[in-house]
Formats: C-alpha cells, sequence, structure tokens
C-alpha cells in the first residue's frame, strides 16, 4: 500500500479501537443476521457507520465506545427495517460452519420470537453495558411517558400557530 | 426466555469460520471509507444534484426575470413567480441537506435517529411537490415555446390571456404531481411508513414494559 493511500485511510486510534471492538459487532450480528451474506453485510456496515461517528467526533475513549455501540444498534435497526421492506426474503439460518450453524439455531430457539428491543437490550447485558446507559444508546427511557412525543404533543405548552410550527421546525 | 440459559448459549457459541467471517485487518481502509447507508437511507446526492440544478434554473429565471421587468413583457407573472418558486425550492432543499446532516446521523440514540430519519424521508416526500410546481412552469414555457412554432396566432393569444396560462400551469402541475405520486413517491411513502412501524413498534414495547 502507498504513502496517498495510508494518509487517507483511517488513523491509528481508530483503526486500533475497531480491530478490539470488532467482537461487539459480531455479537449484534449474531442476534439479527440469517445468514453468512446478512452477517457480512451487517458487519461491514457497522464498521463504517461506526468509523463515520468516530471520525466526527473526536472526544475521549468512553464516548468512542458509545459511538461503536449506537452505530451497531442504529445499523442493525436499518438491518430490519430493510428486511421488512423484503417480505419474500429467506429468514432461515444458514451459515456454512456446522457448529456454527447449531450454535445459532439452538439460541434462536432459545431466544424465541423477541422483538427487536429485546435483542438490544440482550445485546447491551451480553457486552457487559450498564443499564442505566441504554437511554443513552437507544433514547429509550423505560416506563417514562415522553417516549412518543411526536404522537402526543404537549398540550401544556400550546402553540398559537400550531400548523405553522410544525411545517417550520422538524423535529 | 431465560436470561441463564440463554447466556450460555451465547457464550458456547463458537466463531465464525474462517470463509465467513468478515475479513477485518485488509479491507478495514475499504471498509472505513464505505458509505453506510443504504441508497433508499442516503438522499444527500439526490437532494445535491437537485439544489445544483434548481440554483442554475433560478440563475437563468433571475435574468429572464430581469429582462421581462425592464421591458414589461408579458410574461412577468410568471416569471415573478417562478423566481419566488426557485428560490424556495432552493431554500427548502439546503434546509433539508443541513438538517439531514449524514455524518452525525448515526451517531444519534436509536430513537432520535429513527425520528430524524421519518423527518428527513417526510420532507423528501413534500419535496416532489416543489418538483411539480416547478415542471408545471416549465412545461407550460414548453407549451408556448411549441405554440409559437406551430401557431403564432395561438401562441399570441396565450400569452397576452393571463388566465389560460395560469389554469394550464395548475393543470400541468396537478398532472405531474399525480404522475409522481403514483411513479417515485410510493417507494418513499412505503420506506416512510416502515420506518413509522418500527419506532412504534419500539416504543409501544418500551412502554409496556
Amino acid at each position: 500500500m502507498n504513502n496517498s493511500t495510508k494518509k487517507d485511510g483511517p488513523d491509528t486510534d481508530l483503526r486500533s479501537l475497531l480491530k478490539h471492538q470488532h467482537k461487539r459487532v459480531y455479537s449484534i450480528c449474531r442476534l439479527f443476521a440469517h445468514n453468512y451474506r446478512e452477517h457480512q453485510h451487517l458487519f461491514t456496515n457497522i464498521i463504517a457507520a461506526a468509523s463515520q461517528n468516530i471520525r466526527t467526533r473526536k472526544d475521549n475513549s468512553d464516548d468512542k465506545q458509545t459511538m461503536l455501540l449506537r452505530a451497531c444498534i442504529n445499523m442493525a435497526a436499518l438491518h430490519s427495517i430493510s428486511l421488512e421492506l423484503e417480505p419474500a426474503v429467506d429468514r432461515s439460518i444458514q451459515f456454512k460452519s456446522p457448529d456454527y450453524q447449531r450454535s445459532m439455531t439452538n439460541f434462536r430457539e432459545a431466544m424465541g420470537g423477541v422483538s427487536d428491543l429485546e435483542k438490544f437490550r440482550l445485546f447491551l447485558e451480553f457486552e457487559k453495558v450498564a443499564p442505566e446507559e441504554m437511554a443513552g444508546l437507544t433514547g429509550i427511557t423505560l416506563g417514562s411517558r415522553n417516549l412518543n412525543r411526536k404522537k402526543e404533543p404537549d398540550t401544556t405548552r400550546k402553540n398559537f400557530i400550531p400548523y405553522l410550527k410544525e411545517k417550520l421546525i422538524w423535529s | 426466555m431465560e436470561l441463564k440459559k440463554l447466556l450460555q448459549h451465547w457464550n458456547s457459541f463458537p466463531e465464525v469460520s474462517m470463509e465467513e467471517r468478515p475479513v477485518l485487518s485488509s479491507d478495514l481502509e475499504k471498509i472505513v471509507v464505505k458509505n453506510p447507508l443504504s441508497d433508499a437511507f442516503y438522499l444527500r446526492k439526490k437532494l445535491v444534484i437537485r439544489i445544483a440544478v434548481i440554483a442554475g434554473l433560478w440563475l437563468i429565471n433571475t435574468w429572464q426575470f430581469r429582462h421581462e421587468w425592464i421591458t414589461q413583457g408579458n410574461e412577468l407573472y410568471p416569471q415573478g413567480a417562478l423566481f419566488v418558486l426557485l428560490l424556495g425550492s432552493l431554500y427548502f432543499h439546503i434546509r433539508l441537506l443541513l438538517f439531514a446532516d449524514y455524518p452525525t446521523l448515526l451517531a444519534l440514540p436509536l430513537l432520535n435517529f429513527l425520528n430524524k430519519l421519518e423527518t428527513v424521508l417526510d420532507k423528501f416526500i413534500l419535496s416532489f411537490k416543489f418538483i411539480s410546481a416547478l415542471a408545471g412552469f416549465y412545461l407550460l414555457f414548453g407549451v408556448e415555446g411549441l405554440l409559437a412554432r406551430i401557431s403564432s396566432g395561438a401562441a399570441e393569444t396565450l400569452s397576452r390571456n393571463d388566465w389560460y396560462k395560469w389554469l394550464i400551469l395548475i393543470f400541468l402541475s396537478v398532472s405531474v404531481d399525480i404522475l409522481l405520486l403514483h411513479t417515485l413517491i410510493p417507494r418513499y411513502r412505503k420506506l416512510t411508513d416502515t420506518v413509522k412501524k418500527y419506532r412504534d413498534g419500539i416504543v409501544s414495547k418500551a412502554q409496556n414494559k
């Protein structure tokens, strides 16, 4: 590889972080991918998203971990949305390695048909992320009534021109 | 679902076989510069192209509008309306591009990310209204140009009769809008609905906990 390519490539910190943390990415792929093609696709997308997130925020290493986890969660959500858009797609577990195939089948059977939110919670649990950090990663505070802010506008703060406000302020 | 049992399964997972494992080290340079969003979600290119085209049209229109203003031509009002519309479209598209802020979009927490994605898609669908209105204007100019070649008398009548002109303009704009509603928009509408459904599903599950 020549120098110019190296110059354009990721910085050393980012490279080492991604190399050290790539097992986390494998973990979320395990929860969301059905076959090796999906696994590879999701893996590369998460790595690309994480590097984009980290490059845009040059902060401390804790923040980098958060950026990586957010990339994992957001890309997994997009993966699920993309699968929903293609209802005819084959969702059976198909991996070449017999051991991995067996483990995946057993794990999916044990997990059952859980929702994506549960999968995110499992992922964070398995990756030993503190439960209080979940709100920062998903934006979800359990039991909070403010979750559906978009659907239930705050009636106490009545706006004098609600229609205009809705049109002008994009939230 | 028992967490202990799941954890047991999780810990007994073998490594993915080498042939299936995405290569990390050698491909890292390529992966990190790849755009993680698929074409359906990544509207930056489309927005940039539209902004460039609208800006070009606006510059041409500014010159034509000035000419009509000085000569008090028959096309003064349509050119004035087009000037305002192009300016509005330019503002809307630039604002949408800045709002989407693609480099930081994936760094948001999940719900904020889904909300923003939904808003961007929603506004992108809305932007087709501007395209329809603009198409109406340019098709009207096309019709006028065609009439001038085929029948100069008819072209003269049309250019002097503002009512006909505005009616044709409305008809053409609505026709283009209906065409877009049945061709390009359903794809984005389906995408927006899926994102919304997914977000609502997550929110309702969290509220039930």
